[in-house]
């Protein structure tokens, strides 16, 4: 019930090797290198998801699937055409996410400016921010034994809160700012207590609940964007006010070249991990989350309130959603929010907060990977679809989240502790 | 209050059924109450709604004083609630919940349909509910199948997308639309098959790889919608014909719902009957469920419950995948992305609103399928004074209340989604 879990195995830990032979470095590194740990586990599952997903490029691609039909007369032709595939696809996605490698070439000709060299990268943490925050919305529910799918609904109410303050106060910079975030987190921590409240109250699944809120906070949105009071004054599409310019977040780099469009939300968003962190590991509160995660019959008994804690910990995780909202609408949305600019940053961070393993610094990286993903993904279309990032999360999270179906796969050892998976509740 | 009850051991009473039958009761009261006055203070006294059996009598209209009917409803809504209140037989319970919720449903049906220009075209309006109910009802016996045996199949959602996208492929490349059909199915039965590998043999958490399935369906069949869009041809809409029963679809209401539908509405129909016949009529019926319950002791008693429980899964997606066909075939649709729009999960939710049960899901997903229905002819209409948004959120907003309203205590069964392992006996 907890958030990691020892699962143990049929199979026991090898008993060591023979009394003779020593520890080496090697032979220790080359043991960790064939053992089912969380380390190896995440490695190895990124890799399998990579050659998965190379092998769906491969057989959807007309061309290539039509050097198959004589692989066994001409396979060269086969293996070329697959492997160049593979090679072009995969280096959009490094060029789109991280370093494009025609602009370094015009870089060190002189015709590129050091601001062009970083965008792929300013791309890359522009679509990391709102994931930080929508994976520890998962990540702190996970640690209380809670599944919140909700963060997709959390984070429009967000996003809406941080709008609608955005641009309908007129205040200096230094306050307006502020205020529109915290606007865009409380409105998400309400709308995220709401599963919190019927769980606790009633007893209602928060995964079925949640998806329910999903889907009304999706309509609401495109209702509400369509009210006068939302609704762009200037263009006929759906699309809403922009907010005002003192409350837009400001661009990190913009000394370098206006393009790169990373802004302070990313700084808002570590300091985000930073407090999940303090908050789980070192405040009572936090002691009260993963107790209930823990053992929540336990827990009660000690004398805490598990229906106040399900609430509390659901507003949280709810508020660090409306987060990602409040960036999005204050930052590349700051132009006016459209039904698109949500993405689906909510449902990816459940992916997030699986591959970081509920753990803050977890979830950090496992967004900067997934926005570089993205990044790469919507520079490299249409030459590669963009659902070939959705794909590859979802199969790299399926190998994290089943460490058992990797270990066999591989024939890995089976760590001394057990391998760990996380968990949610039943019905 | 459930006064017999009290006398039990405190460890084996389920506390929460007093306390749901005042809590629903207090709801149903106030929902009556709030008919009450919506019919005498916000509804005209002239206002009428009119009901036209629109496909067999085209020319019989029949308008009914809408306050007079609304105020009847809502008193049997609010007295429903009042005596859930003072304390109904446990087996009445049941009855008088469905009484309440039907007549409140209606009253606001006559309510939405007072407004000028809006004729409740009784019979297309029956027959369009049942065709929608389908998704919810493969779906959610989908889930049955899995989750009697003990494994939550939260991935429907996934499963369905397999489907509708499988089905549609496949009938363009044979030019079949019954293949294209099996295809579906065989799509929903490899999905689900790698649930239940990794519910069974790997023991993993069946919510959190249901949520990774749907979205690892979600990417894969956009993927290939988006790869396989450049090749022509594979992607067209197919179409399945209406099968009408000569004079028995003349008949007026039964004769449009029943005896003019398509092959998918009698699939559906037979299917709630062997499922119900399959679960509580034959061997592999009470195994599943003994597995679902008690699996140590159906393990004793000789089950193997993994490999049960690792076909039953597998077996369960041939329904859904089959219920993905709905999406495209049954709809003479070609595949789009996300397409199902969440309809999977919603199916879950009837799953639990029909208790688990092959009829009780039935019933459920008529419900879910007639909410959907009126929704789209009112939004169709344009006489709703309820922007089409609202009316959208409809089965969302309904799956919320039953399942936090009327059912926030269902009994799933006990060893739902706990993983078996023969070795922790």
């Amino acid at each position: 019930m907890s958030t990691d879990t020892k699962t143990p195995t049929a199979d026991e830990p090898e008993a060591g090797e023979t009394p003779e032979s020593k520890p080496n470095f090697m032979r220790l590194f080359g043991r960790y290198l064939t053992e089912a740990n969380s380390v190896m586990v995440t490695i190895y599952s990124l890799l399998l998801a990579f050659l998965i997903g190379a092998i769906l490029l491969i057989v959807s691609d007309e061309y290539t699937r039509s050097t198959f039909s004589y692989f066994f007369s001409r396979p060269q032709d086969a293996w070329y055409a697959s492997r160049d595939l593979i090679v072009e696809s995969y280096t959009a996605l490094f060029e789109g996410a991280i370093l494009n490698l025609s602009t370094l070439d015009r870089y060190a000709a002189g015709t590129a400016e050091f601001g062009d060299l970083l965008r792929p990268l300013s791309e890359t943490l522009t679509y990391a921010t709102p994931l930080i925050f929508t994976g520890l919305a998962v990540g702190l529910a996970f640690r209380a034994g809670l599944f919140n799918i909700g963060a997709q609904g959390q984070l429009i109410f967000g996003m809406m809160g941080a709008l609608i303050i955005g641009f309908a106060l007129d205040l200096p910079a230094v306050i307006h700012l502020p205020l529109a975030v915290i606007a865009g987190a409380l409105a998400g921590a309400a709308f995220g207590a709401v599963p919190g409240v019927l769980k606790a109250t009633t007893g209602a699944h928060e995964v079925i609940s949640s998806i329910m809120l999903n889907n009304i906070a999706a309509l609401f949105l495109v209702w509400a964007i369509s009210t006068e009071f939302l609704h762009s004054e200037t263009k006929t599409d759906l699309i809403t006010k922009p907010v005002d310019e003192s409350a837009v977040m400001p661009k990190l780099l913009s000394g370098l070249s206006e393009s790169l469009r990373v802004n302070w939300a990313l700084l808002i968003g570590i300091g985000a991990a930073v407090f999940t962190w303090w908050l789980l590991s070192r405040s009572t509160f936090g002691f009260r989350i993963r107790a209930v995660g823990f053992n929540e019959h336990a827990s009660a008994t000690a004398g805490m309130r598990i229906g106040s804690t399900y609430t509390t910990t659901m507003a949280v995780a709810g508020g660090l959603a409306g987060l990602a909202g409040a960036a999005l609408s204050l930052g590349v949305g700051s132009a006016g929010i459209t039904t698109n600019t949500a993405l689906e940053y909510g449902f990816d961070g459940i992916t997030v907060a699986l591959l970081g393993r509920a753990k803050p610094g977890g979830i950090v990286a496992a967004a900067l990977l997934f926005g570089a993903l993205k990044a790469g993904a919507l520079s490299a279309q249409p030459d590669v679809p963009v659902d070939i990032s959705t794909l590859l999360q979802a199969t790299i999270v399926l190998f994290i989240a089943a460490p058992a179906l990797v270990k066999a796969i591989l024939h890995l050892r089976t760590p001394r502790g057990g391998l760990v998976t996380l968990e949610a509740k039943g019905w | 209050m459930a006064v017999d009850t009290m006398t039990a051991s405190p460890a084996l009473v389920d506390e929460s059924v007093p306390v749901r039958y005042a809590k629903a009761g207090a709801v149903f009261a106030a929902l009556g109450l709030f008919v009450l006055i919506v019919a005498f203070a916000v509804v005209g006294g002239d206002d009428t709604t009119l009901v036209r059996f629109d496909r067999t009598l085209t020319d019989a209209e029949w308008a009914m004083p809408t306050t007079v009917v609304m105020a009847i409803l809502g008193a049997l809504t609010a007295a429903a609630g009042a005596w859930m209140l003072a304390g109904v037989p446990k087996r009445r319970f049941k009855l008088v919940s469905a009484i309440a919720v039907t007549a409140f449903v209606f009253s606001l049906l006559i309510w939405a349909y007072s407004q000028p220009g809006t004729v409740f075209r009784a019979e297309s309006i029956l027959a369009g509910a049942l065709f929608l109910s389908l998704p919810y009802l493969f779906g959610a016996l989908s889930g049955v199948v899995c989750e009697r045996s003990g494994v939550i199949n939260i991935g429907i959602e996934g499963q369905f997308l397999m489907g509708a996208f499988t089905g549609v492929l496949v009938a363009n490349i044979t030019g079949n639309v019954y293949a294209g059909m099996v295809g579906a199915m065989v799509a929903g039965l490899l999905s689900t098959m790698l649930l239940a590998l990794l519910a069974t043999k790997y023991q993993v958490n069946q919510v959190v790889v249901g949520v990774i399935l749907n979205l690892l369906a979600l990417g894969f069949t956009s993927f290939m919608y988006d790869q396989l869009k450049k090749a022509e041809g594979l992607n067209s809409a197919f179409s399945i014909p209406t099968i009408s029963w000569g004079p028995l679809a003349d008949i007026p209401v039964i004769g449009p719902v029943l005896f003019n539908q398509k092959i998918f509405v009698y699939i559906g129909l037979v299917l709630v009957a062997v499922v119900w016949f399959l679960l509580y009529r034959t061997r592999w019926g009470l195994r599943t469920r003994a597995v679902g319950e008690h699996p140590a002791a159906a393990d004793s008693m000789g089950v193997n419950v993994n490999r049960l429980r690792y076909w039953n899964v597998t077996l369960a997606g041939l329904i859904s995948g089959f219920g993905g066909a709905w999406f495209t075939i049954a709809n003479s649709l070609a595949f789009s992305k996300n397409m199902t729009a969440g309809l999977g999960f919603v199916a879950l939710a009837v799953m639990i609103v029909g208790r688990w049960n092959p009829l009780g899901v039935l019933a459920g997903a008529l419900i879910f399928g007639f909410t959907t229905q009126v929704a789209r002819d009112l939004d169709a209409s344009g006489g709703s004074v309820v922007p089409g948004e609202f009316l959208q959120m409809l089965p969302y907003a309904v799956t919320l209340v039953v399942v936090a309203g009327l059912i926030g205590k269902a009994k799933a069964p006990a060893a739902d989604g706990v993983p078996y392992n023969p070795g922790d006996k």
